[in-house]
């Protein structure tokens, strides 16, 4: 047992010493392309949203459909400040279209930087703290809560969608810079690094306190939760208080996440709210090997390094279907998904050779 | 006697979409006995533990719980988690135990304490802690076991894991849902004393199906039939009973006679 989990942290800290090298790599000329490394800062983003939905989904068990919510309404407040920021605090394109003239109310405080990074964490924070609260105080469980998060997520969409002049609607919010400035070209790569390592910083922080989380008491609990919900009730927890908390947690990494996401992109657009984005992130999960920390991290990258393939060229079209092929396959048949491969189904098979191979020599 | 009552069942009733499962149950159960529930399939006995803590709302009448400390607790309309708060353990029909988790773990979360979410996060287990567990799960004969996963044990470890779990609680009752089921004749027995063990600090209350284990250990009996008390008495007045054996017993003893 110790020395699987020695095992995880020594495979993340591998991930993060390769990505460690890379702004160094493209300064070297070895990666000759800077919207890799842009890339890359965004794969960042989406292993903590994974992260995030490996502790309640692969710790808890509770399947949320919904986390695009959480990742685009970070984001969004990260983009409402940015665009304050390249608009002087004048008020945007897309308001005058609307008719306005004033900036409206919910865009005033995302002029102050502190304001802004406090909403990012808190606005999602508290939508997920009151729909936690009536959801899990009900008991809804299963797949009625997958369905209840994927609704909200719709509703949220077409909230986002239809109020254009005061969320951009289906263009969103575009021509944005990250915090540090423009991060585009060779002539801003310092930026980029600082931006980049920053990002790092992040993962691994949040790396951390999810993996000292689930050491905890409190993390052995989720597990509980997740085999025998009634016996854990049965021995005193009140659990929809558990199950909240950690949907927060859940959320705000997520938030953190979709604030980050936006640096690197340069906008961000009600496609990060759809149902399938939301779905998307669930395969990371499902694909790396739910419950493990590192299968989360694992599944971001892979995927979306995939996805940077293919979703250009020759497979376009057929990579969606892939996608969807390896998902079906893993929960059919690797539940443990690609860390589930590697821990245990290789060692039981080598197990097992060894015992055959003493039968023929006798 | 009646002043050393810990549980009190008033006029239950329990219907499912017009099945009356248990109909005007009075039952008194008595501090520090082992006091069984037996009778047919679909007598209500479950039902009747599903009341007790909760899992199951009745249609009318009330549970009433006496604290060692005294002080009279309506048991009837509080949450779960609440009631075993107050110290009544549940153990299930069907071993229920945290199967990803360690022996001591399971062990570990079931102790009593605080049990909120800024707790556990903070919470580390005190020496004294692991002594009182690693003293019931010798009691239980797990000791060995205890870094292991409990998914792993054999089905009746599973079932003294989960009797070691309520114990770990310090529970005033400790409440048993069949818990021989599924075991052979010398685990059963096995079972059957450490029940006797366990009775001097806390009361015991058991759904059984198996007469050589009611004989075995039990103070009191009490006969449930269609919903209602048939009889009730200690362990010899009832196996005496002529409607007894008529309607439960009898049919027991026939199957036995067959084989």
């Amino acid at each position: 047992m110790k020395l699987k989990k020695q095992g995880y942290n020594l495979c993340f800290s591998a991930i993060v010493l390769v990505l460690a090298a890379m702004p160094l790599l493209l300064r070297a000329g070895v990666i000759t392309s800077t919207s890799f490394i842009l890339f890359l800062g965004k794969c960042i983003a989406f292993s903590i949203v994974a992260i995030g939905l490996d502790l309640i989904w692969g710790y808890t068990g509770i399947l949320s459909l919904g986390h695009g919510l959480y990742f685009a309404l970070g984001g969004y407040a990260m983009a409402m400040y940015l665009k304050l920021q390249a608009t002087g605090g004048k008020i945007t394109s897309f308001m005058q279209t609307g008719g306005m003239t004033e900036l409206p109310a919910i865009w005033k405080p995302f002029l102050s930087a502190p304001v802004s990074l406090f909403l990012i964490i808190a606005v999602p924070g508290a939508l997920a703290g009151v729909i936690g609260y009536f959801i899990f105080k009900n008991r809804v469980k299963g797949v009625y809560f997958s369905i209840i998060s994927q609704a909200l997520t719709w509703a949220a969409y077409s909230l986002f969608t239809g109020l254009q002049s005061y969320t951009g609607g289906n263009v969103g919010i575009t021509e944005i810079t990250s915090v540090l400035g423009s991060i585009k070209g060779a002539a801003n790569m310092g930026k980029m690094s600082v931006l980049f390592y920053i990002s790092l910083t992040i993962l691994v922080i949040i790396y951390s306190l999810s993996y000292a989380l689930i050491n905890t008491k409190f993390g052995k609990l989720l597990i509980a939760i997740r085999d025998g919900e009634n016996r854990t009730y049965f021995s005193g927890y009140c659990v929809s208080r558990y199950k909240n908390f950690i949907y927060i947690l859940s959320a705000v990494f997520a938030a953190v996440a979709g604030a980050l996401f936006v640096n690197f992109n340069g906008s961000i657009t009600p496609a990060q709210m759809t149902i399938s984005y939301s779905i998307t992130m669930v395969i990371w999960v499902a694909v790396g090997g739910r419950g493990t920390l590192i299968g989360a991290v694992i599944g971001a990258f892979l995927i979306n390094l995939c996805d940077y393939h293919f979703s250009s060229g020759e497979m376009v079209e057929i990579w969606q279907y892939i996608l969807g092929a390896i998902f079906v396959v893993t929960i059919l048949f690797f539940k443990g998904g690609l860390v589930g491969i590697v821990c245990d189904q290789i060692p039981s098979l080598w197990k097992k050779n060894p015992e055959s191979g003493v039968v023929v020599n006798e | 006697m009646s002043d050393n009552k810990v549980l009190k069942i008033k006029d239950i009733t329990v219907e499912f979409d017009g099945f009356c499962a248990l109909n005007k149950v009075n039952v008194n159960v008595e501090r520090n006995t082992i006091h069984f529930f037996i009778g047919p399939n679909g007598a209500g006995k479950t039902t009747l533990l599903d009341i007790i803590c909760a899992k199951t709302k009745p249609t009318s009448g009330a549970c009433f719980f006496f604290r060692k400390t005294g002080g009279e607790v309506k048991l009837t309309g509080m949450r779960e988690y609440k009631i075993v708060g107050e110290g009544i353990g549940r153990k299930f029909q069907v071993p229920s135990v945290f199967v990803n988790l360690t022996v001591m773990e399971n062990m570990m979360l079931s102790l009593k304490g605080n049990k909120g979410v800024l707790e556990s996060i903070l919470y580390r287990m005190t020496a004294e802690e692991e002594k009182s567990i690693n003293k019931i799960l010798e009691t239980v004969d797990l000791l060995d076991q205890k870094n292991e996963k409990a998914g792993s044990l054999a089905h009746g470890q599973k079932q003294w894991l989960e009797i070691a779990m309520q114990l770990v609680q310090k529970p005033e009752i400790i409440m048993l849902d069949e818990p021989a089921a599924g075991m052979g004749k010398p685990e059963t027995f096995k079972t059957g004393e450490i029940l006797k063990k366990i009775k001097r600090d806390c009361t015991v209350i058991v759904v059984e199906h198996d007469m050589d284990f009611v004989k075995q250990i039990a103070d009191r009996v009490t006969v449930l039939h269609e919903g209602k008390v048939l009889v009730e008495g200690s362990c010899l007045e009832v196996l005496a009973d002529e409607t007894v054996q008529a309607v439960y017993l009898g049919r027991g003893g026939e199957r036995n006679a067959e084989n």
